[in-house]
């Protein structure tokens, strides 16, 4: 320690200003604990800054482009090119981001949480060292809540350098529309990027090592997926085991085996999204006896608890679903139970959403999850096809599905793949946590025409299976 | 480091929850194995729960005054070197350890959990608002009946529940914990208003006997008899006996005489000394006497049974009174000492009453209570004199003992108090 070094005293710490410290800052603030969040960059997290909302943004901005360049169909005319300004689009995707976290700065203002900057790392039990470029403080906490997130994962045969291999992060700045784009990792990330960058106007391949896009999501909402990405000029290829790449200056070039055989693929950029890694390694936490576990994530209990008291983790860093909204609802309830209430992690539907083209979005049990937890379940769909209001947004493609307990027609899960598939599945969830029954569902009045009729035509479908 | 689960250990025969009256413990302490871990208050006793492991208490998942359930997790241990005999945590032990593989991020929704708490459960049909009030009133909401639509738990079941109206959990034995208090905030020393009511949970050694009471009276068919006796001679005799008591530090009180008589008295009338077995329908006549002691501790009443009380001396009877007398007031009796009962006699002569009408300790047929030892007028020889009368009352189970054996038996549980040389005559 250095002379003169004094520990700050604080109440409650919380490490990581992503979308599970801020709401927990908050939360903790609100509930009159007086707080103090520490990030080493940007308030926001990955979220705000290099994941969900960037993201967006381009996905928005490239859908938009195709719209108008398929106008023709619908009647519109563009007279003259409809063009791509990339350094535009991305100045405007940097303002949306600058106006969410300016958001967040002023919530911790108004909160009165105290930030800090700084990388963080544990000395004890009940205390941090904050270090910064200009400064290195310790800080003795009551309580800590741990929301370090995750970040890309690195391949060692396939490096990240920022320049030609790009993470998420990356991916998210770049300043021109590349030619060529290979995307290694047929999940969600790689998934939508790689369909963004081919609507701006790349040719995208991506390489996915299992036999499917989106491993573990349902493959019939998959297919509607590869479907469109096959229209978008979008090369998939599934079981490719990449065996590396290298950065040749102007291109990449990536080799992969496929089906035995060695192939390569020369790009202009490599994106490489082969899932996340929780940021727990280098915070010192094995020197106050955090558990974590073989993965590296921090173990906690349904009170968002670690294995050491006072000390709590949420979000990705506590592994789980790596989902923002998962991170923010832990963040309240660990908020909540430092503040002494009976909170605790009990959420019966956990939404999932996938930005694809259409776009997917699943909650609660699938019909073969609803078997393996013992319920009888009775499956039914209902296409955008026959929708009126997807029919004249021109976006048709998709279906909802409604899945349910066949005994006691309990609403157990909804999947949905289509158009705004991210908005409609917050009345799926609502109704799940209600404890609503699939009738409910389709008893419920749904505006016409709107593309929520979708789920209570599926769910009326299943009333009528029921009463067979 | 292994993570031990600590699991509430049988703590006697039959019984399936225990309120933990102590905890020796909290999170962060390091324990030895053997030590003293918590007290659970069981039906009748408080039984002393050592740690299984040696290790660092992680967590203890119950608090004083909550009432745990045999074989629930009461607590997590780091135990130091291999644990064997439990399984460990189970976020360890769930998925085979991969190094560096990367996360998905495409996890569907039932493989998330990782988490230890969250054990597959049946879905509860319930509102996010409703398990919220759950939790806050220390509901563990899978107990609770529903009362709404399609099996739905409404906010107003919970709260019945959280005020005790429910009685889904005493029969529960599921393995689960109950977080209810049981010293509410309303037992606080605050000033008691007149015309108010205070309402305090039944709980522990209390909802115990007012189960057993109850289910007693449903069970059997009450018949009291009373009857005093002249102690005259018992008093004498104890009298004289009290210096000799005294050198081997016993202190004689009058019970070991009545116990005797007791037993004496039950040889001669065994169906008193009895239970019914109601399934096979058949009448249990018991050759051995392990006689029970009704001893009023401080929040209620238990039984310590003399085992064989046919084979000890007076002094021995005495002594082993005395002790268990003092190690049930302090909760310290195990639940071995409280069970097996074949006759209970129940003194409140202390108290000065006369006669009662005892309920029988269950599957007992009869129980005998005596009163007060105390200077009456009586016709003695002729004459008008004062003399002690001890009071008895003798309940009996009317399906098992009729009236005229009952007071056959009375009279001659009277006969040896009046006459200890006779008792003398009938020890063995």
């Amino acid at each position: 320690m250095v002379v003169g070094d004094l520990a700050q005293e604080v109440d409650v710490l919380v490490i990581g200003a992503g979308p599970g410290g801020y709401v927990a800052a908050a939360r903790a603030a609100q509930l009159g604990r007086s707080v103090t969040i520490v990030d080493k960059d940007e308030l926001g997290g990955v979220c705000l800054n290099r994941g969900c909302i960037p993201s967006k943004a381009i996905i928005t901005a490239a859908e938009r482009f195709t719209q108008m360049k398929e106008a023709e169909e619908i009647g519109l005319e563009v007279t003259g090119e409809v063009a791509v300004n990339m350094k535009k689009l991305m100045d405007w995707k940097n303002g949306v981001v600058k106006k969410l976290t300016g958001g967040v700065g002023q919530l911790m203002k108004g909160n009165k949480v105290e930030v800090v900057t700084g990388d963080v790392f544990f000395n004890a039990k009940d205390a941090v060292r904050v270090v910064s470029e200009t400064s290195s403080q310790t800080y003795k906490f009551q309580d800590i809540i741990i929301a370090t997130g995750s970040r890309p994962f690195e391949l060692k045969i396939l490096p990240f350098d920022g320049k030609r291999i790009l993470s998420s992060t990356e991916a998210l700045n770049l300043q021109e529309v590349p030619e060529r784009l290979v995307v290694v990792g047929g999940g969600y990330i790689g998934l939508e990027l790689g369909t963004a960058y081919a609507k701006l106007g790349s040719k995208v391949t991506i390489l996915e090592g299992t036999k499917s896009l989106l491993p573990g999501t349902d493959d019939k909402l998959t297919r509607i997926v590869s479907r469109k990405l096959k229209k978008l000029g979008v090369e998939v290829i599934t079981e490719a085991m990449v065996q590396g790449g290298e950065n040749k200056g102007e291109e990449v070039v990536v080799k992969a085996s496929i089906g035995g055989e060695e192939k390569e693929f020369t790009a202009d950029y490599c994106l490489v999204a082969v899932g996340r890694k929780p940021n727990t390694d280098d915070i010192g936490l094995e020197n106050i006896g955090v558990e974590l576990d073989e993965r590296g994530f921090i173990k906690i209990d349904d009170q968002c608890r670690t294995s050491v008291e006072h000390i709590y983790a949420i979000g990705d860093c506590a592994g789980g679903a790596l989902l923002a909204h998962k991170a923010s609802y832990e963040g309240k309830v660990a908020a909540e139970v430092i503040a002494g209430q009976k909170s605790a992690i009990d959420y019966q539907a956990m939404p999932f959403v996938i930005f694809s083209d259409p776009e997917i979005a699943y909650t609660g049990l699938t019909e073969a999850q609803a078997k393996e937890e013992g319920y009888n379940p009775v499956t039914t769909r209902y296409s955008f096809a026959a929708n009126g209001r997807a029919l004249s947004m021109n976006q048709s493609e998709g279906f909802a599905q409604v899945v349910a307990d066949k005994d006691s027609g309990l609403l157990l899960g909804v999947q949905i793949v289509g158009p705004e598939a991210s908005s409609l599945i917050a009345e799926a969830a609502f109704a799940i946590e209600m404890g609503a029954l699939a009738e409910d569902l389709s008893l419920t009045i749904h505006a016409h025409p709107t593309l929520p009729e979708v789920i209570m035509e599926a769910a009326d479908s299943l009333v009528l299976r029921l009463n067979k | 480091m292994a993570a031990y689960q600590f699991k509430l250990p049988d703590v006697g025969e039959g019984i399936h929850e225990g309120e933990i009256v102590k905890l020796f413990v909290k999170a962060g302490d390091k324990v030895e194995e053997f030590e003293p871990f918590a007290e659970i208050q069981t039906d009748k006793a408080v039984v002393e729960i050592p740690s299984p492991v040696t290790g660092t208490v992680k967590e203890v998942k119950v608090a004083e005054g909550e009432i745990a359930i045999v074989h629930s997790v009461i607590a997590v241990i780091d135990a130091e070197g291999e644990v064997n005999d439990q399984e460990e945590d189970q976020a360890a032990s769930e998925e085979p350890a991969k190094v560096e593989e990367p996360v998905k991020e495409e996890k569907p929704a039932a493989k998330e959990e990782s988490k230890p708490a969250a054990d597959k459960k049946q879905k509860v049909l319930a509102m996010p608002s409703t398990r919220k009030l759950a939790r806050e009133l220390g509901v563990d909401i899978h107990q609770v009946t529903a009362t709404g639509e399609n099996g739905r738990i409404t906010a107003e079941d919970v709260r019945k529940f959280a005020e005790g109206g429910d009685t889904k959990s005493a029969e529960a034995d599921e393995v689960k914990l109950l977080t209810e208090k049981t010293s509410p905030a309303s037992t606080a020393p605050a000033p008691v208003e007149t015309g108010t009511e205070e309402r305090l949970p039944l709980r522990g050694i209390r909802r115990t006997i007012a189960k057993r009471m109850v289910e007693s009276k449903h069970t059997s068919a009450h018949v009291t008899i009373m009857d005093e006796a002249d102690a005259t001679e018992l008093v004498a005799i104890r009298k004289w006996a009290k210096p000799v008591a005294q050198e081997r530090n016993t202190k004689l009180t009058y019970l070991p005489f009545i116990t005797k008589a007791v037993i004496a008295a039950l040889r001669q009338f065994p169906t008193l000394n009895a239970s019914i077995d109601d399934e096979k329908q058949e009448i249990v006549i018991k050759n051995y006497y392990h006689i029970g002691m009704a001893t009023a501790i401080d929040n209620g009443l238990i039984v310590p049974v003399l085992r064989d009380a046919d084979r000890k001396s007076i002094f021995d009877l005495a002594d082993e009174i005395a002790d268990k007398a003092s190690r049930g007031r302090e909760m310290k009796l195990e639940a071995s000492e409280l069970k097996g009962g074949t006759f209970t006699i129940s003194n409140i002569g202390g108290y000065g009453s006369q006669y009662f009408t005892p309920i029988i300790n269950q599957p007992e047929v009869a129980i005998l209570g005596v009163g007060t030892i105390k200077e009456k007028p009586v016709v003695y020889e002729g004459e008008i004199v004062a003399r002690p009368q001890l009071y008895l009352s003798l309940t009996v189970d009317h399906r098992l003992v009729d009236g005229d054996v009952a007071a056959r038996f009375l009279s001659q549980v009277k006969r040896l108090i009046e006459s200890p040389n006779l008792l003398m005559m009938e020890m063995r």
